[in-house]
C-alpha cells in the first residue's frame, strides 16, 4: 500500500526488514528484538462552530530490546539514520550488561504465522487535513442549521508496525484509523455521539452529529430525581465505560498473587450467564490487529460464556508457568448477550416502564479494586423514561457500582452495536436494561 | 556541508513562513531523553532510554491556525512540514467566522537551564537498580505485604523556541521522581500503600534526600495495617487532607475549571467545560476566607516554571483565588483577549514537538496559614486525617466530585488514633472549598504535582506543581468504598 501513497511515504515493509536487518547486525547481544512505530495523521478540532485546532504530526520510531543472558535494556528512537539506529543498539546494549539478571525474562519468540488481518483502508491513507476539514465542516454545518453550538473532532492516521528479532521473527502490517466525535450545547444541555472506523468513509459523520443534536434537544430543563437504586438503560457507550474495566483488571499476575477482583473465580460464571465476550481481530467493523507488541498472533478467542471466565490477560512468563500455549488477546472486543435481543435502542425503550437511560459515563475510576467498586458520572444526555417514553432529561448522576453486580441480571438488550469514548477503545456491545444501578450523588446540571 | 544546526532548520521554517502570508508563525525544535527504570515484585522488570527528537510548526494564517510536526529533522523535511502548516492554516481560514488575535508579547531572547546537583543520566545504573531491589526487598519483608513495586524517572528535554516576532529562547530542562508501593493481602482483600517524591524540575539529588529505604518499611507497616483496618463507618467527618492529597483535590477542582479554554467551551467535547464561567470572574464566592490560591510559574524547581511556554511568553506569577473570591485565570495568547486581558498569564504548553500547545494548569498551589499539623487535628472532634492519592473523579464541569486517598487516620477528640480503609469523600467544589476553616503554615508546605495530565484532541500530557500546606474541612459527607454503600 506504500507504493504511490501520498507524502510522506511510510516505513514500508523492505524498508523495516532493511532497517531490523541493520539493527540485528548491530547487536552483539544474545537476543535483540526490534519493533517499529511509523505514523502520519492528524486531527480538526472545532468547539463553538469553529475550527480551533487542525494538525498533523508524522512520528517515527524504532525501539530495540537487547539481552546478555537474562539482562536486558531497551533503548529508542525517531531517528532513523543508520548513525543514530547503531548508537540505540549501543545504548541499550549498555543498559544490558548492567541491568540485574531478571528471572522473568524470555528470549523473543520465534517466526509466527499470522491470520489475516484488514487494518488498513486505502480511502483512510489517502485522506489528509482538507478531508478532515471537509467532515468537520459538515458537522458545524448541521449544528448552525440548528442554532447550536458544536464542538469535536475529525482524525484519521496510518501506521506501519512492525516486529522483528534475531530469532527469524518477522511481523509487519499497515493500520489505519479514522476517529469523529461531536458534542453539541443547547443552552445548558449537551449530546454527544462519536464513531470510529478503519475506513474514514465510514464515520457516519451527518447520522452521528444529528444524534447529538437530538439529545441535545431533549437534554433541556433537566429535573433533579434523588441518588439512589433505579433500573437503568445503558447505550453502547456506557456499557463499554463499564466493560473496560472489567477487560483491564483481567491481568493473570493479579490473579495468582490473590490482588485481582477475579482472584480464584477463573472457570466460574462471574455475571449472567447469557453474557458472552469474545475477541475478534478480524471483524471489519472493530480495530483489531494481526499481532501483538511482541510479534504473537492476536486471537480469535472467548472471554466470558454462559457468564463464566474464561481466559486471563497473560504476559508471556506467566503463561509459560501456567501452561498456557496460545496467549489469548482481547484488541477487538464483541460483548453479546444470548438469547433474543430487542430490535433497537428505541424498541428497548419502549419496553420500559420507569429507567435513567445514559448515554455515557465520563471519568470512570475505580473505587474498590478488590470487588471492582467503580466511580464515574453520567454525561451528555441522562433521561427518565416513564411508560415506554423519554418523559424529561435528568441532572447528572455520579454512580458508585461494581460492573461485577450490575451485570448479574441483564433483562433486556439490543444486538451489538458501535462503542467509542473518549476513554475507551472501540467496542462492541449491545444496549442493555439492569434492573439495579447504584447513583451515589447529583450534579447541578 | 557541515550538519546544519537547529538555528538553520529554524531559520529556514521561519524565513518560509514569513513569505507565506501568515501573520504569525514559530517552530519548536525538541529533543527529549526519558529514561524509566521500573521494578516489579523485587525484580527489574524494564529499563526503557527512550530518545525522541522532532519539530513543530505553527501558523497563524488570517486569523486561523494550522499545525505540522515532523520526527525527521532534515532540510527536506522542515520546508515540506513548514509549506503543510501553511496549507492546513489555509484550510482553517477558509471556514473561520471569528479571527485568532494574540495578545502581544514583548519578543523574548534568552536560554534557560534546571539547575541541578547531580544529572540522574550520570548517575550510574547498577546504582539505581540497586535502590529499586534494596527498596522492593524492604517492601516485602514485611509479613502480608504479596506484591511490591518501584521505580525512578528521569526526562531531559532540550528545546529551542523561534518565532517570525524575532523570539528566540533555548531551553534544557530537567525533571526526576521515585515511587514505591507496597500491596498486602488480609482475608481475601487487598490494599496498597504508596510513597512518591514529589516529581520537580531537581536532579538525582531529588532520589537521594528521599530516604527511599526508610521510607519502604514504613509504607510497608502501614499497607498491612491499611488492609487489616476497620472499614469507615458512611457519615459526616471533619478531614484533614495533607500536601500531596491536596495536590490532586486542588488539580481537578480549582485548577482545571481554572483554563480559560476551558471556560470558553474549546474542550467540550473531551475534558469538559468549565463552572467557574467569565461572568463569576471577580465576584465568586469560590471559598472560605482562608482559600488563597495563587499561580506561580516562577517558582524554582516547579514543574510549570520553564522561564517561558510555548507561545514565548515569560512565566508568571497571579492569583486564582483571593480570600476565598475566583478572580484569575490559566490562560494563553489566543484567549487571553477574549476576557480583555492585555497580556497572556503564559499557561500555553505542549507535551513534546509532535503536540500544538494548549492552555494548561499552572502551579497553582494553596497559600499557607498560621496552623501546624498538630493544631488542625486538635480541633477536631470526629475526623479523619488523609494522606496520597486515590481514586479521584469529577464531573465535566468539575462540580461534583469524588476522592479517595492512600491512607486514612480516625481522628477522635483532636487525637489521630487508628488507619481506616475505603474512604472516599465527595462534594460539590464550592461548597467543599467554603467548607475549608484552616491551613498549616509555611513550615509544612510540599510540593507535589503531576507529569500526566490529560486534556486536548489529541491527547496531551502536562505537567504542573500543585504546593500545599496541611488544611481542614468541616462536616464533608464519606461513604464507604466498597460494596453495596
Amino acid at each position: 500500500m506504500s507504493a504511490g501513497a501520498p507524502w510522506p511515504k511510510m516505513t514500508s515493509r523492505e524498508e523495516f526488514q532493511f532497517i531490523a536487518e541493520l539493527v540485528l547486525k548491530c547487536s552483539t547481544a544474545d537476543h535483540t528484538l526490534v519493533t517499529l512505530q511509523d505514523q502520519d495523521g492528524g486531527t480538526t478540532r472545532f468547539a463553538n462552530n469553529q475550527i480551533v485546532q487542525n494538525v498533523n504530526t508524522r512520528r517515527g520510531s524504532v525501539a530495540v530490546t537487547v539481552a546478555f543472558g537474562a539482562r536486558q535494556g531497551t533503548a529508542t528512537t525517531t531517528d532513523f539514520t543508520a548513525g543514530s539506529l547503531h548508537e540505540m543498539v549501543k545504548r541499550a546494549e549498555a543498559i544490558a550488561r548492567v541491568s540485574p539478571e531478571d528471572p522473568e525474562f524470555l528470549p523473543p519468540v520465534g517466526s509466527q504465522e499470522y491470520g489475516a488481518c484488514p487494518a488498513a483502508r486505502g480511502e483512510t491513507i489517502k485522506a489528509g487535513p482538507a478531508v478532515r476539514l471537509e467532515y468537520a465542516n459538515e458537522a458545524i454545518g448541521q449544528c448552525r442549521m440548528e442554532n447550536l453550538s458544536g464542538a469535536g473532532i475529525v482524525s484519521s492516521s496510518r501506521a506501519a508496525v512492525g516486529v522483528a528479532a534475531g530469532t527469524g521473527l518477522l511481523a509487519f502490517e499497515e493500520r489505519t484509523e479514522a476517529r469523529f466525535s461531536i458534542t453539541v450545547q443547547s443552552g445548558d444541555a449537551t449530546g454527544w455521539a462519536s464513531s470510529a472506523h478503519r475506513s474514514i468513509d465510514r464515520l457516519k459523520v451527518q447520522e452521528r452529529t444529528l444524534s447529538a443534536i437530538r439529545k441535545a434537544i431533549q437534554g433541556a430543563d433537566p429535573q433533579e430525581l434523588p441518588p439512589g437504586r433505579y433500573r437503568v438503560i445503558l447505550e453502547p457507550a456506557a456499557v463499554a465505560g463499564l466493560w473496560s474495566w472489567i477487560i483491564w483488571m483481567l491481568e493473570a499476575k493479579a490473579y495468582l498473587k490473590g490482588t485481582s477482583p477475579f482472584a480464584g473465580k477463573l472457570k466460574r460464571r462471574i455475571l449472567d450467564k447469557r453474557i458472552l465476550l469474545e475477541n475478534s481481530p478480524g471483524h471489519a467493523d472493530l480495530l483489531g490487529v494481526g499481532f501483538t507488541s511482541e510479534g504473537l498472533p492476536s486471537t480469535a478467542s472467548r472471554w466470558i460464556r454462559h457468564g463464566a471466565l474464561q481466559q486471563l490477560l497473560y504476559d508471556r512468563f506467566t503463561a509459560q508457568a501456567q501452561k498456557i500455549i496460545v496467549i489469548p488477546t482481547i484488541e477487538a472486543p464483541c460483548l453479546s448477550i444470548e438469547g433474543t435481543p430487542a430490535g433497537s435502542l428505541a424498541k428497548l425503550i419502549q419496553s420500559t416502564d420507569r429507567a435513567i437511560l445514559v448515554t455515557n459515563f465520563w471519568y470512570l475510576r475505580t473505587v474498590n479494586p478488590t470487588d471492582l467498586t467503580l466511580t464515574g458520572m453520567t454525561r451528555d444526555g441522562t433521561f427518565l423514561v416513564e411508560n415506554g417514553e423519554i418523559v424529561s432529561a435528568v441532572k447528572n448522576f455520579r454512580f458508585h457500582e461494581s460492573p461485577l453486580r450490575a451485570f448479574q441480571q441483564v433483562e433486556a438488550w439490543t444486538a451489538p452495536m458501535e462503542a467509542v469514548t473518549s476513554e475507551t477503545g472501540k467496542m462492541l456491545v449491545p444496549a442493555v436494561v439492569l434492573p439495579e444501578f447504584h447513583f451515589s450523588s447529583v450534579t447541578r446540571f | 556541508m557541515p550538519t546544519p544546526s537547529w538555528d538553520d532548520f529554524a531559520g529556514l521554517a521561519l524565513k518560509r513562513l514569513a513569505s507565506s502570508g501568515a501573520e504569525y508563525g514559530d517552530i519548536r525544535i525538541q529533543r527529549a531523553t526519558t529514561q524509566a527504570i521500573r521494578g516489579e515484585d523485587r525484580r527489574i522488570a524494564s529499563i526503557r532510554d527512550q530518545d525522541d527528537i522532532g519539530f513543530g510548526v505553527r501558523v497563524l494564517y488570517h486569523g486561523a491556525w494550522g499545525f505540522a510536526a515532523s520526527s525527521i529533522l532534515s532540510l527536506e523535511e522542515v520546508p515540506r512540514v513548514t509549506d503543510l502548516a501553511v496549507e492546513i492554516a489555509k484550510g482553517s481560514a477558509s471556514i473561520a467566522v471569528e479571527k485568532v488575535v494574540l495578545a502581544r508579547e514583548p519578543v523574548h531572547r534568552d536560554r534557560i537551564i534546571t539547575p541541578v546537583r547531580i544529572d540522574p543520566f550520570t548517575v550510574p545504573l547498577e546504582q539505581k537498580t540497586g535502590l529499586l531491589l534494596a527498596t522492593m526487598d524492604r517492601l516485602q519483608q514485611e509479613v502480608g505485604v504479596v506484591r511490591s513495586s518501584a521505580g525512578l524517572w528521569t526526562r531531559r528535554d532540550r528545546k529551542l523556541f523561534a518565532s517570525t516576532e524575532g523570539a528566540r529562547v533555548e531551553f534544557d530542562l530537567l525533571a526526576s521522581s521515585g515511587d514505591c508501593t507496597a500491596t498486602a493481602l488480609h482475608d481475601g482483600r487487598f490494599a496498597s500503600r504508596s510513597f512518591n517524591t514529589p516529581q520537580l524540575r531537581r536532579g538525582y539529588e531529588l532520589i537521594e534526600e528521599a530516604d527511599f529505604l526508610r521510607r519502604a518499611s514504613l509504607v510497608a507497616r502501614q499497607a498491612v495495617e491499611k488492609v487489616r483496618s476497620p472499614a469507615v463507618e458512611a457519615g459526616r467527618y471533619d478531614l484533614v487532607l495533607d500536601p500531596e492529597h491536596l495536590s490532586l483535590t486542588m488539580h481537578e477542582s480549582c485548577g482545571h475549571p481554572s483554563e480559560l479554554d476551558r471556560a470558553l467551551g474549546y474542550e467540550a467535547n473531551y475534558a469538559g467545560t468549565s463552572f467557574l464561567t467569565t461572568d463569576k470572574r471577580g465576584t465568586f464566592r469560590y471559598g472560605s476566607p482562608h482559600v488563597n490560591l495563587v499561580a506561580d510559574n516562577t517558582e524554582p524547581d516547579t514543574l510549570a516554571a520553564t522561564g517561558y511556554d510555548d507561545d514565548g511568553v515569560a512565566c508568571q506569577k497571579w492569583d486564582i483565588v483571593r480570600e476565598g473570591i475566583f478572580v484569575g485565570y490559566c490562560t494563553n495568547r489566543e484567549v487571553a483577549p477574549k476576557i480583555g486581558e492585555a497580556r497572556s498569564r503564559g499557561s500555553n504548553r505542549a507535551d513534546g514537538w509532535g503536540s500544538v500547545p494548549i492552555v494548561r494548569i499552572a502551579n497553582i498551589g494553596l497559600e499557607p496559614g498560621s496552623a501546624t499539623l498538630d493544631q488542625l487535628i486538635a480541633d477536631v472532634k470526629r475526623g479523619i486525617y488523609i494522606e496520597g492519592h486515590g481514586s479521584y473523579s469529577i464531573d465535566q464541569r468539575r462540580y461534583n466530585f469524588q476522592f479517595g486517598g492512600d491512607a486514612f487516620w480516625l481522628i477522635e477528640n483532636g487525637q489521630r488514633t487508628h488507619m481506616l480503609r475505603d474512604v472516599i469523600y465527595h462534594g460539590i467544589t464550592p461548597e467543599f472549598w467554603n467548607s475549608c476553616d484552616g491551613v498549616a503554615d509555611r513550615a509544612h508546605r510540599r510540593r507535589y504535582g503531576f507529569i500526566t495530565c490529560g486534556k486536548g484532541q489529541p491527547g496531551q500530557s502536562g505537567w504542573m506543581s500543585h504546593p500545599a500546606s496541611h488544611a481542614r474541612f468541616r462536616n464533608i459527607q464519606v461513604i464507604r468504598g466498597e460494596g453495596r454503600s
